[in-house]
């Protein structure tokens, strides 16, 4: 039951954040969605042992967290979820790769433990900035988006309406489990002798939820096809935070911006 | 199962994206023709079903690895091919978006895994020649458990591929592959045995709705989808919220798989490998320019992170400013009365 309230408060808080009125929030959704994907792809095509050169690309997540006033902590503890698997895919590259890299004060450091620290760099980094678009743009917004990069309407349309049930279901799975544990004193969960009837109530609350949201849908003259706002053409503004940024995260991805400076010094 | 952005190449990516698009385009062109209007909000209802039984991880006996359903192969049987896989699209794009599970660059390599392979591949060639003689309990239970096992093994087999050609993972293609196989069949058989349960009591409650779908037939219109939703609603619930009492903290398949690997291997840096390692080196070009490559020199190797961390401040500092431009100039524009 863990999974399902946590679900629906990352989804609540996520929907919150869009809610944000900072300059993230009001660039446009097709931009942000640009830059979200030139940012991954940067970031997946660094070299597995250049660490140096990947962790320049850390200011793009910092700086945009800054400006649209997301709280960390909350995206944070999403990213826990998917960093198990590529770290158990960096701990492989630990032992079947010892080749010697270099030695920080007489501790031998091998290529394994630098692609190790890459994958999980990229990891973070890959995630953050998916987090970011998602607490700054609405799925309505980014929906609209894949419309007008010639999406199939269908697919537009379940990718909506899977959202929304996935709302009411979880909704009233959280209500209905607060309710039963408030009159089960001490219980640790849901009994499997209280599943039947449990199941049963939700069952009948959810499908008439859902078939009050489709009925409410057709009275606004659904007719098997969805209908969205249009939103407000690309800005200037835009345009120069997208060229911006774009050339930035380019400049960022091919010179080591450390090294240079380092070389200075 | 998913993989995540980190675990795959800007090319492996690309050309998966590609691929999985190529196969919603398709799957959206057929499903155009034979969809009515009620079939819409089914799939819907059905991507939230699919989605809380993937939250859902059942452990599995002896192994002390938990798996999740993928629902492929059950959404195939109840929606046709097509439909499904667009169903499952959706479901994918929602949790990568916000569950970081899965990942966008990533979303081709998990449509084709999860999706492509069950839906489009499995289904027609699996599935419903085994139960298009006439539907038996017995049959559609076969037919779950033969699909979810195959369709199951052809991901954790393109997991492996994609994985190893991204060059992410420096695992040995065998051994990854010997790890990821055999629980994978462990995991189809056990989703594969769920997915039959639940396909013959929709069977038993609702025959004509496996029926239309298996001869691939549209919906006639008298039939109540009102119910079926709500058997597939009960089921959605059981799984749910049933399993979860038995949902464990154990790592899933994929994860155990490299567990175990780390488990029995030992991190040691034998005299042998120093010796190779400064052979390997004068051959690899390495940074460049950095001190990484002469090890002996402590020294060295200190003065680049210093001047490493020196140099990422300043680009601190110029990303920075660059924030605050943007933010100068957008305040300005916002300050402007209307031209």
């Amino acid at each position: 039951m863990a999974n399902i309230s946590d679900s629906m408060n990352t989804i609540n808080s996520l929907e919150e954040m869009a809610e944000g009125k900072t300059i993230i929030h009001q660039l446009h959704p097709m931009v942000k969605l640009v830059i979200t994907l030139l940012y991954i792809v940067l970031v997946v095509s660094f070299d597995p042992y250049n660490i140096t050169g990947l962790v320049v690309l850390a200011f793009y997540p910092v700086i945009l967290m800054a400006l649209a006033e997301i709280p960390y902590k909350p995206l944070l503890t999403r990213m826990l979820v998917a960093l198990p698997f590529s770290f158990f895919a960096g701990i492989s590259n630990i032992i079947f790769n010892q080749n010697l890299a270099l030695m920080i004060g007489g501790i031998p450091i091998t290529y394994g433990v630098i692609s190790f620290f890459s994958i999980t760099i990229k990891t973070v980094f890959t995630v953050m900035a998916v987090l970011i678009l998602i607490a700054t743009t609405s799925l309505p917004q980014i929906s609209y988006q894949l419309l007008s990069i010639k999406v199939p309407k269908l697919i537009v349309e379940q990718i909506m309406l899977t959202y929304r049930y996935i709302s009411v279901l979880l909704e009233q799975v959280s209500n209905m489990y607060t309710a039963y544990m408030l009159r089960s004193p001490g219980g640790k969960g849901i009994k499997m002798k209280d599943m039947g009837i449990f199941v049963g109530q939700l069952l009948l609350k959810s499908f008439d939820r859902a078939e009050n949201i489709y009925y409410a849908m057709k009275c606004r003259g659904y007719d098997g096809h969805y209908l969205y706002a249009k939103p407000d053409p690309i800005k200037s503004a835009d345009w120069i935070f997208l060229l911006g940024t774009a050339f930035l995260l380019i400049m960022m991805r091919f010179f080591d911006l450390s090294q240079i400076i380092g070389s200075f010094l | 199962m998913h993989m995540a952005d980190a675990l795959v190449s800007p090319a492996v990516g690309g050309i998966m994206l590609a691929a999985s698009a190529g196969a919603i385009a398709y799957s959206a062109y057929k499903c155009k023709d034979d969809l009515d209007e009620k079939k819409i909000p089914l799939m819907g209802v059905m991507g939230a079903v699919i989605f809380a039984g993937q939250m859902i991880n059942f452990t599995i006996p002896g192994t002390g690895s938990s798996g999740h359903i993928g629902g492929g192969i059950l959404l195939a049987a109840l929606l046709g091919p097509f439909p499904a896989f667009l169903t499952i699209t959706a479901v994918l794009l929602i949790q990568a978006l916000f569950f970081a599970d899965g990942g966008l660059l990533a979303l081709g390599c998990n449509l084709w895994n999860m999706g492509f392979y069950s839906c489009l591949v499995i289904y027609p060639l699996i599935f419903r020649p085994i139960v298009k003689k006439g539907l038996t309990p017995t049959r559609i239970t076969t037919a779950s458990i033969i699909s979810v096992v195959i369709a199951l093994s052809l991901g954790a087999f393109s997991v492996v591929v994609e994985t190893l050609s991204s060059g992410i993972t420096e695992l040995p293609f065998v051994t990854f592959l010997g790890l990821m196989i055999p629980i994978h069949l462990a995991i189809g058989l056990v989703e594969g045995i769920v997915t039959g349960g639940i396909l013959v009591f929709v069977y038993k409650m609702r025959p004509e709705l496996l029926e239309t779908s298996v001869a691939n037939k549209k919906l006639a219109k008298t039939v109540s989808i009102k119910k079926v939703v709500g058997i597939l609603l009960v089921f959605a619930v059981v799984i749910g919220g049933g399993v979860s009492v038995f949902a464990s903290t154990n790592p899933d398949g994929l994860e155990w798989a490299m567990k175990n690997v780390t488990g029995t291997t030992e991190l040691a840096a034998d005299g042998s490998v120093y010796e190779t390692a400064a052979d390997i080196q004068k051959a690899t070009a390495f940074l460049p320019g950095y001190s990484f490559k002469s090890t002996s020199e402590k020294s060295s190797a200190a003065g680049t992170s210093l001047s490493g961390i020196i140099g990422g401040g300043i680009t601190l500092l110029l990303a920075g400013g660059t924030g605050l431009l943007i933010y100068a100039i957008k305040n300005k524009k916002k300050n402007q009365p209307d031209a």
